[in-house]
This record gives structure tokens, C-alpha cells and sequence, in this order.
């Protein structure tokens, strides 16, 4: 599906994406780095690139700064997590863990065919971006659905909630990133301006 | 920054040509996260399971509860419709666990503070690494200082198997439970000094033809197989008599409310009791059967007429002797309640001395409407850790400073707070806090911040990311009462008039835990065996624990969950002096050691000129702090009003719902403001904040800023002399209003 060395698939992007959401002491290596800083050469996202390296660059121990930065974003805080990645915790009308929205992510997961095995819970930002790329390699319909239905109504509000608190152009830049990959696009051809 | 490519020209041109790894080489999983399974139909019925073995602790009553649980996921909380406690009611706090398990501040993975202690920054990490750091620090405190340097802040019954551990294999003394300890332990060691046994909240109110409530707020605090006694009283014709500064839920039922001069509710009672002695409307045949010394005690009281009260305690003589009249003509069949947290102006344990000894002197013992310890089952059994540690004989801290002759069990936080500060009368250098929120509980927050400052090591095992945990080393993320086996919950039947019946319901999960919350078992057990004393763990996990503590009464997790929660067997009739009774009307122990053996009025503190006492109580829908972050409960009350007598309002230009701020007779101001409640209902010489609110943190985003932290502004707490309990009603305060500091008037 994605064996093409020189072409990149929305499938592999979000892949990748959902690697830059997981635990950077669990997953994080140079290569996703690289990795990174090419898909941002590629989109000529050059002062975000450069925001990224600068912080990475200059930090005597970067991936214990991520961590912290991690930890205190998306785990836990005192006395306050800042920016749980959960669809439940964002969506309007909800604000807790394992709300109705997590119930009708799950399920929508098994009308599309597929379990979810991850410890975590089903609308945690990483287990959607994961389905997200599973429904761009094979269920375009269905990448479409649950982009509108389930993963765009929270994402705003998460994305705020990141742009607004981070201390870390890592989670800033990666957070546009998803956004970039995720939203509906207005503009069929020509330019979009996005404001971010 | 202004991004100019959509995305799909972007798939179209894109290549990262450059990259020395193929991208789908890069984000490939060795496990990924999804697994194809066979499609079900749209429309599949999804059942949802009713689970029963809840043992609910929004508050410490522990009703008993059942889950609806769908997928996984617990959707609403019920009382467990086999209860005969409860029954199938639960409070507003109760129905909010659901909020509690999924709150998205919960604690969920272990973590390590890599910044400072009051200003972490938290730094996710591996249980194996947090238990690893927390062995060696605790164990080089104990190289260095023995068992003696290490404290325990412990609460709940989830903390009570690791401070087993640390009491019998570690041999450290220093365990303070602030709830227990501030809460209803001088009530406890009063009535053990006075009946030989603890009170517990055991008074017969649904059977009672008066009840007398000294500063009880029921309806205000919510148990609900209590409040179902209490409302049953009520609706029986009981009289009820509420003594107190406010015009609380109780005192709104009350046919007679004694609103008394805050602190002086002893020369009340005594002066009670002497009218009923002085009369002769006093139970005498139960005195005779029960009481050696009485004409000790009845000359140790005869100072107090009903005139001296009047005036000490600022109410009319003629309503203390309406009060005496009610009682005696409704005795033996009245509730005398005990209270439970009674920890207020300095002087309680002679307070609780004097409701025993009322109680004792009405008959009320053991018969309908009186004081009656239930009849509930025996036989369970115990999990405990081998003694091995022997105590240092030097690590007393009573002995050494020759103080607190009648302290409840564990250590006054006092006396451990300047022994951490001081390195007096020994060094105490490590702190383990385990689901209690040390700032919320123990007043004087400065102390507390210097003494776990002067800490080598802190940990803190808890639910929540509480305001101490701030100060925390290590912080680690326990389950929570519906994800966890513990604590055995038995009774018996609410009302006794009714059929007699006994009540086993051991606490099983309704759901698992989420991410890496552990329960305390399993954090104990590997605690210890990181320490080196895996040879000494008495059950390999929370269930086993649970099954041994069954055995013995011929009872398992299996039979229970067969008998959906709760095992009930007949009970007995309860209606007897118990047999292990004991009066001590007149007291010679407490006398050896200086205090007075009669229950003693003793003054208190005065609020100088232009200020009034604060005094804090409870709310229906929050325990405490505890439960502020609960988004149904705040919603219900987001924040703590100010009660202010009207007249007192009126010549302070204050207005109902006014913001107004308080700062305390030693300069100490309140971080927040909140809406006032302008009322005939309290004294003039006092103000009212239900207690716990006032977080400090602007990122606590449900809480933050919303009403007065009481806590923070009791910084002269008064020292119980027998107990050494802090009394927190001592704390006098003028209000604040757009920066202007306002004098209350006389």
C-alpha cells in the first residue's frame, strides 16, 4: 500500500503523525526526527522547522525536555492536565474521560472492521490518527466520515488548547501539522491560505 | 505563521527524496494498535450489565452501589437495590463517581518531579523506575535515622495495608491520619474515657422522642442511612433541639434552636446536667447500676447554674432549662448525638466528655431512641503485616514531650511537623502521603510547606493531582474505589425497629483501571519488595487479601458476586447496655495527669474588636476539597458564600451576593473572594464558609479562583490540652471589599 520509496501517501503521513503524539521517551528517534524535518522542508514550513531545531539543537538533554513537556500537556499536571488528547475531554458538552464520544469512536472502529488492541483509550489522539491512516490506505469514505463526524468537532479545541499553552515548538508545529492533514479543504486548486 | 499549500497539492508533489530511511520504514509498528475483526451488523444490541460490589467513597459513609457498565465503560452509579443501608438511593456525590473515574486531571501514569518540590515539573516514568528511586531514598532514610525518620500522611482505606507495612516492618510510629485525627478522634477517646468504647455515630434517632444536636448540621453533611434515621425521627414527632451559632439545615427543623456564643457549649451542657442532678430528673437507677464515683461528679458540676451558662454561652437561662425540661421528660428515649467532626475551639475533649455523660445521666443507653451500638456481624478476618521491627523505645513522641496523655492513635501533626522542621525530639525526614491532601486538612500551611521542604524524600500516592502533591518527589496514581478490592462495609439494618438483619458487602471493581493505576496492594507489595522484604508479604494481590478476610465467615468474592454485592444474615435486637460498658462519670485517670476529671468548661480566645470567628462547615454536594473538581458537583455549588448576620450587613453597606474577601487577625488574607450571604441566620459575632473551597492554581479549570480557602486562614489553630487535636474554629477575620478592609461591628 505504501511501498513507494518516492511517493508519500496521506496514510504514511498520518502515521507518522501519530508517531509524533506518542510518548517522545517510548518512541521518539532521530530518524522520526529526520523524518520531520523533511515533511516540513517538503510543505516549506521553514520557520517552523527551524523552531523545532533551534529547541532541540540548544537543550542538553531534549528528550527529557519532551517528556516533561509531554507529561505536563497531555498526562498529568499539578494541579491540572493542560491538554488531554482525547476526543471526550475536547468535545463540547463533554469534558471528561471516556465519554459518549469515546463509545461512538469505538464503534465506529467496528463498523469499519477493526478492534482496537492499545491499552489506551479508543478516541486518544494517537489510536485516531492510527485509524486515520488505516482509512486513507484502504476506505476513503470512510476517512471522510470520520474525519467530519469524529475527529474534526473535537480537534479545534484541542489544537487551541496546545497552540495556546505549549512551551515547546515541537508540540505547536506537530499539532499544526495535524490540522493541516486533517481539515476539510475549501480551495480545490490554487492557493489556501491558512492562518496557524 | 501562514502556510501556503493545500494539501493535496502537497500529496501530489511531495517526495522526501532526501530521507536516508523509507517514511513507511520509519512508521511502521511492530504492534500496531488495530486488529481487523469481522463486521457486525449496524444496529447490534449492545447490552448494558448491571455490576454490583460497589462501595462507594465520595464521602466515608461507603453506601453501597452498583454500575451500569456498557463496553467497558461505567455509564451511571445506583445505590445496590439489595441494600439495607442505603438502599437504592445514593447522594449527589455518590451518583458523581462516574465524574471522579473519568476525570481528565486523574492521575494516570507514575511521575517523577524533575523540578522543585511546590513547583514541579512532572516527568513521566516506568513503575519499575519510580519504585526503584522510592526503595532507596526510603531505605537510606531508615540506614541513616532508622524507622523513626519516616512519616505517614495516610487516609482511607486505601492507605491502611502500606501503613501496616511501614508500622510492623519498617517500625515507624509517626502516622498522622488528619481525618481521623482531626475529625471525631478527641469524640472517640472522650467516650472511651467516659463509656469505655467509642461512640461512632450509633444514637437511635429513627426511635428517639427527642434528639439534641450540638453543632450537627445533618442535611448539610449527608450520610444516608444516618439522614434516613434522622428524618424518620421526625416524621415519628421526635423533638429536636440544634445548638449552634447558625441557623443550619438541622436548626431550620429544630422546634427549639439554642443559638449559642461559638466555643462555649461545654458550661451548656454542664450546666444541664446540674439542673437535671439538682432536680433529681436524672436517671437514677441507671446511675446506681453504672456510676462508682457520682457525688465526685455531682460536686465537680454544682458550680454550674443555669445562670452562669446563660451568660457564658449569651442565650437566655430559661431556654437552657427548656432544653434540660425536654430532655428529661423525653428521656431515656433521646439521641444525644456524639457528633463527628468535632475538633473546634481547643476545649472538645470536654465537651465530648459532657455529651457522654448527659447521655449516661438521661438512661439513654442501650434502649429506643438512645445511644445503641448496633448488633453487626462478627467473625471477619484480618490481613496484617509480621511485627518484625522493633520499635525504638525512644521514638515516642508523647513520652518524649510529655504531652497529649489522651491522644487518639498516631501522632498529633504538630508534634510531626516540628520534629521534620526541628530535627526535635528526632529527625523526620521522609514523608509518605498516601490520599490525603495535608494542606486541606491540617491548618498552618506555612509549617506544613517548611516541614516537607526539610524532607529528603516525598512520595504521595493518590487519585487526584491534589494541591500536595505539588510537593511530591515521586508522585504515584492509584485506583480509585470503583476500579479496586478493598474495604469490607457491614451493618445492619438502618432502622431498628424494623426486622433485624446484618450486612457483609465487600468493595469489588465495577470497572479496571485505565493507563497504569495500581492498586494499593500491588504498590505496597512491590514497594516492599524493592526494600528487601519480599520474604515478608502476607497476600499476593487485592483479591487474595479479600478472600482471606471472608474465610472466616464461610464467605468469597464468588458468593458474594452470586449474591449480586451483599451478603445479609440475621441480625440481633441491639437494645441493651452493651457488655463491655464502663462509666466513668467521674474521671481519676484524667485526673493523675492534671486535667480536670469532671467535663470542665475552659474559655476560649475572644474575636478582638473588629473582627468575628470564622467558623467552616460542610456542604450536601462536596467532601471537602476533595470532590471540587467533580463538573456535576460544581455546577451545583460553585462556590462557598460568606454568611453574614443582616444587621452586621446593613451597617457594612454589604449586599447579598456582594464579592467581598477576608483577612485574618494575623494579616493573612484570603486568595479569593466570594459572594456573600446576607442572613438573620448566624451571629453577629460570627461569619460561615462551608469548608475546602479556595484553590489556588488559575489552571484548575473547573475550581480555579472559586470561593475562600477557610483553611489557608486558620493560622493560630487552638491545641486540645488532653489530645493535642487542633481546634479550627479559632480564627477571627474582617472582611474585604474592593481592596477595603472593613471592621465588623460589636
Amino acid at each position: 500500500m505504501v511501498g513507494n520509496e518516492k511517493k508519500i501517501t496521506l496514510g504514511t503521513i498520518y502515521r507518522l503523525l501519530a508517531q509524533l503524539m506518542r510518548d517522545p521517551a517510548e518512541e521518539l528517534s532521530d530518524e522520526i526526527i529526520s523524518v520531520f524535518y523533511l515533511l516540513l522542508d517538503d510543505l516549506k514550513w521553514n520557520k517552523a522547522k527551524e523552531e523545532v531545531r533551534s529547541a532541540l539543537d540548544n537543550s542538553d538533554d531534549f528528550i527529557e525536555d519532551l517528556q516533561t513537556e509531554y507529561t505536563r500537556l497531555f498526562i498529568n499536571a499539578s494541579p491540572h492536565v493542560i491538554a488531554p488528547p482525547y476526543a471526550s475531554v475536547n468535545m463540547p458538552g463533554e469534558g471528561t474521560l471516556y465519554g459518549p464520544i469515546s463509545e461512538k469512536t469505538k464503534d465506529f472502529y467496528k463498523s469499519r472492521g477493526y478492534d482496537l488492541d492499545d491499552h489506551d483509550l479508543p478516541d486518544h489522539i494517537v489510536n485516531e490518527l492510527e485509524f486515520l491512516a488505516i482509512m486513507a490506505d484502504e476506505d476513503q469514505e470512510g476517512l471522510e466520515e470520520f474525519l467530519q463526524s469524529l475527529f474534526r468537532p473535537w480537534f479545534a479545541e484541542f489544537k487551541a488548547k496546545v497552540c495556546r499553552e505549549s512551551q515547546h515548538p515541537y508540540y505547536r508545529v506537530t499539532i499544526q501539522l495535524i490540522d493541516f492533514f486533517t481539515k476539510k479543504e475549501e480551495v480545490e486548486n490554487g492557493i489556501q491560505h491558512d492562518k496557524a | 505563521m501562514a502556510f501556503n499549500m493545500t494539501r493535496r497539492k502537497f500529496l501530489q508533489t511531495a517526495s522526501l527524496a532526501a530521507a536516508s530511511v523509507p517514511l513507511s520504514k520509519v512508521t511502521a509498528r511492530a504492534n500496531p494498535p488495530f486488529t481487523p475483526v469481522p463486521l457486525k451488523p449496524s444496529g447490534s444490541f449492545k447490552d448494558t450489565k448491571t455490576v454490583s460490589g460497589g462501595v462507594c467513597e465520595m464521602c466515608f459513609w461507603r453506601c453501597q452501589a452498583v454500575g451500569k457498565v456498557r463496553d467497558g465503560r461505567l455509564v451511571k452509579l445506583e445505590g445496590n437495590p439489595k441494600s439495607i443501608d442505603n438502599g437504592t438511593a445514593l447522594c449527589a456525590r455518590g451518583n458523581s463517581g462516574v465524574q471522579l473515574l473519568y476525570d481528565p486531571d486523574r492521575l494516570k501514569h507514575p511521575l517523577k518531579n524533575v523540578g522543585k518540590r511546590g513547583d514541579p515539573k512532572w516527568k513521566k516514568i516506568s513503575w519499575q523506575e519510580a519504585l526503584d528511586e522510592c526503595a532507596r531514598k526510603l531505605n537510606g532514610v531508615k540506614d541513616k535515622y532508622g524507622g523513626k525518620g519516616i512519616s505517614l500522611y495516610p487516609h482511607g482505606s486505601s492507605a491502611v495495608y502500606a501503613t501496616n507495612f511501614f508500622e510492623h516492618v519498617i517500625g515507624t510510629e509517626n502516622v498522622s491520619e488528619a481525618s481521623f485525627f482531626q475529625c471525631r478522634g478527641i469524640r472517640d477517646v472522650a467516650y472511651l474515657e467516659t463509656f469505655g468504647m467509642p461512640p461512632g455515630e450509633n444514637v437511635d434517632m429513627a426511635n428517639a422522642k427527642a434528639m439534641l444536636f450540638i453543632g450537627c448540621h445533618l442535611g448539610e453533611n449527608v450520610h444516608l442511612s444516618h439522614l434516613k434515621k434522622y428524618l424518620k425521627g421526625l416524621e415519628n414527632g421526635a423533638e429536636l433541639i440544634v445548638v449552634d451559632p447558625r441557623f443550619s439545615a438541622s436548626a431550620a427543623k429544630a422546634n427549639n434552636w439554642v443559638k449559642i456564643k461559638p466555643g462555649t457549649d461545654t458550661a451548656f451542657l454542664v450546666a444541664i446536667m446540674n439542673y437535671l442532678v439538682e432536680n433529681g430528673k436524672y436517671d437514677k437507677d441507671f446511675i446506681a447500676d453504672y456510676s462508682w464515683d457520682f457525688d465526685k461528679f455531682k460536686e465537680g458540676i454544682s458550680h454550674a447554674s443555669l445562670e452562669w451558662a446563660a451568660d457564658i454561652c449569651d442565650i437566655p437561662a430559661s431556654q437552657i432549662k427548656e432544653v434540660a425540661e425536654t430532655l428529661a421528660a423525653k428521656a431515656p428515649n433521646v439521641s444525644i448525638h456524639p457528633g463527628r467532626h468535632v475538633s473546634w475551639y481547643g476545649n472538645d475533649f470536654q465537651r465530648e466528655r459532657a455529651l457522654a455523660c448527659l447521655t449516661a445521666l438521661l438512661g439513654a443507653v442501650g434502649v429506643e431512641g438512645g445511644w445503641v451500638p448496633p448488633k453487626g456481624p462478627s467473625g471477619l478476618g484480618s490481613v496484617s503485616w509480621p511485627k518484625v521491627a522493633h520499635h525504638d523505645k525512644d521514638a515516642d513522641m508523647y513520652e518524649l514531650t510529655d504531652k497529649y496523655h489522651f491522644h487518639p492513635p498516631g501522632v498529633t501533626p504538630e508534634l510531626l511537623m516540628n520534629a521534620a522542621i526541628s530535627g526535635e525530639p528526632y529527625p523526620v525526614k521522609a514523608a509518605i502521603i498516601w490520599g490525603q491532601n495535608i494542606f486541606k486538612t491540617i491548618p498552618d500551611q506555612e509549617t506544613t510547606k517548611k516541614a516537607l521542604q526539610a524532607m529528603d524524600f516525598v512520595m504521595c500516592v493518590d487519585v487526584m493531582p491534589t494541591d500536595i502533591t505539588a510537593y511530591a518527589d515521586i508522585l504515584l496514581p492509584e485506583a480509585s474505589y470503583l476500579e479496586r478490592y478493598d474495604y469490607i462495609k457491614t451493618g445492619t439494618q438502618w432502622d431498628f425497629s424494623d426486622k433485624h438483619q446484618q450486612f457483609i458487602a465487600p468493595r469489588m471493581p465495577l470497572v479496571d483501571p485505565l493507563f497504569e493505576r495500581k492498586d494499593p496492594v500491588w504498590i505496597t507489595n512491590e514497594l516492599a519488595k524493592k526494600m528487601g522484604y519480599e520474604d515478608q508479604i502476607p497476600v499476593s494481590d487485592q483479591k487474595e487479601k479479600l478472600e482471606k478476610e471472608l474465610a472466616p465467615v464461610n464467605l468469597s468474592v464468588a458468593k458474594i458476586k452470586k449474591e449480586n454485592g451483599i451478603h445479609i444474615q440475621p441480625g440481633e435486637d441491639p437494645y441493651q447496655v452493651p457488655e463491655d460498658f464502663e462509666l466513668s462519670l467521674y474521671n481519676g485517670s484524667l485526673e493523675e495527669k492534671g486535667y480536670p476529671a469532671v467535663p470542665t468548661y475552659t474559655e476560649v480566645e475572644e474575636p478582638p474588636k473588629g473582627y468575628a470567628r470564622l467558623l467552616y462547615g460542610r456542604t450536601p454536594v462536596h467532601t471537602f476539597n476533595r470532590s471540587l473538581n467533580n463538573v456535576w458537583l460544581h455546577h451545583e455549588m460553585p462556590e462557598n458564600p460568606l454568611w453574614l448576620n443582616d444587621e452586621t450587613a446593613r451597617k457594612l453597606g454589604i449586599e447579598e451576593g456582594d464579592h467581598v474577601a477576608l483577612v485574618n487577625s494575623e494579616g493573612v488574607h484570603s486568595n479569593n473572594t466570594t459572594p456573600v450571604k446576607v442572613t438573620p441566620g448566624i451571629r453577629k459575632d460570627s461569619v460561615y464558609l462551608a469548608h475546602g473551597y479556595g484553590t489556588v492554581s488559575p489552571k484548575m479549570t473547573v475550581t480555579a479562583g472559586k470561593g475562600i480557602d477557610d483553611q489557608r486562614l486558620i493560622t493560630k489553630p487552638g491545641v486540645d490540652p488532653e489530645t493535642g487535636c487542633y481546634g479550627m474554629r479559632t480564627s477571627f477575620v474582617k472582611l474585604v471589599k474592593s481592596g477595603k478592609v472593613l471592621d465588623i461591628p460589636a
